[in-house]
């Protein structure tokens, strides 16, 4: 039995914990559309135009490669997309944080904390901090599904 | 065991071929999540599926799609109108040439005193709700009737060049920016935007309303 990084015991969790984090991240920002669209509007790197349906269909998207993880369909296809998602996320989070333009992460939905601007540009980091965190449970999941298929 | 390695190895040939197919029917099942929610969704959590908040600043009245022509001036005062002569003298003209002007707290104190001029509030109901400057309304620029709020607003008959304050959360809040800009196209040329928005209000001790009325 295998007990490295790769081994179907950690595989199994980090696809539990990534598909949780997904949903729960998810369904913040579908009862509340509106919120979300704000969020995405504030990093001023999305065209106004379309705001409003990336507002709609991106948390829906993490939903069902969320769920589609947690019940083991299309793993793989699962993993590439909520990876691809990550990227995306940390990027527009590196570029805020080095124009300097604070933003809410909006992760979570809309936060209704007032912030100063000095703690959402340390929120910003901590957020960038915790994607690549869920990116290597990506890449171990990836990984641990390619060897699976090679054996 | 051969039989195995031959499906691993078919399994592994053409992962693109594999993941396109699977990833557009993920999308494709977000995206018909996305517009059953937002056909149930109510007016506070709606979207219109294209957003219009590129309105450009400055934009020149003559670029202004489809403002229809202000009506006259709102005939009676109302009733806090009678106090203006205590309050701030200075003179608010309007600014047809650009979308806003922006305004600090002690000539929003003013304007508030006067009692006749509308104060809008940007920022989202549900925040509104909670606290709000005395007298504002709830025009949250997020929630799908704004439109339909600008054409009420326009139907009460107020004057175009009549300052309106406007104001959202003060610091890097846009939104009554683009509420101001939303104004403009319809035709009202004295938006006042009220730089620290209601925080400086609650920080100055001012009246406060909660609930979802002014």
């Amino acid at each position: 039995m295998n007990r490295g990084i790769l081994s179907p015991w950690v595989t199994v969790r980090a696809q539990f914990l990534l598909a949780a984090f997904f949903v729960v991240a998810g369904i913040a920002k579908i009862v509340d559309p509106p919120g979300f669209a704000h969020e995405i509007h504030n990093y001023r790197l999305v065209p106004g135009g379309l705001v409003n349906a990336m507002a709609l269909v991106l948390p829906w998207l993490e939903v069902v490669a969320g769920v589609a993880l947690f019940f083991g369909v299309a793993v793989r296809t699962s993993a590439r997309i909520i990876g691809v998602l990550l990227v995306v996320f940390i990027a527009a989070l590196s570029v805020n944080l080095a124009r300097k333009h604070p933003v809410d992460c909006g992760c979570f939905g809309t936060s209704t904390v007032q912030k100063t601007d000095a703690q959402r540009l340390t929120d910003m980091k901590w957020a960038i901090a915790r994607d690549v965190g869920l990116l290597l449970l990506v890449a171990q999941i990836l990984a641990a599904s390619r060897r699976d298929v090679r054996r | 065991m051969d039989e195995l390695q031959r499906r691993a190895r078919g399994r592994g040939s053409a992962p693109a071929a594999r993941f396109l197919p699977r990833a557009a029917a993920m999308l494709g099942a977000a995206v018909v999540c996305a517009v059953v929610s937002n056909a149930l969704a109510g007016p506070e959590r709606h979207l219109r599926w294209v957003g219009d908040y590129d309105s450009a600043p400055g934009r020149p009245a003559a670029a202004r799609p489809g403002a229809p022509t202000p009506a006259p001036p709102a005939a009676q005062p109302s009733a806090g109108a009678a106090a203006a002569g205590s309050a701030s003298t200075r003179a608010f003209p309007p600014h047809p040439e650009k979308p806003w002007v922006e305004i600090s707290g002690d000539d929003v104190l003013a304007l508030h005193e006067r009692g006749d001029v509308p104060f809008l509030d940007a920022r989202r109901t549900n925040v509104y709700r909670q606290g709000h400057i005395a007298g504002a309304r709830p025009f949250s620029i997020w929630e799908s009737d704004v439109d339909e709020k600008v054409k009420q607003f326009f139907a009460e008959g107020h004057d175009p060049s009549q300052p309106i304050v406007i104001y959202c959360s003060g610091g890097e809040c846009e939104d009554s920016h683009m509420l101001a800009t939303k104004l403009h196209m319809a035709g009202f040329d004295n938006a006042l935007v009220y730089k620290d928005g209601y925080p400086d209000w609650q920080k100055r001790g001012l009246p406060v309303h909660t609930g979802d009325t002014p």
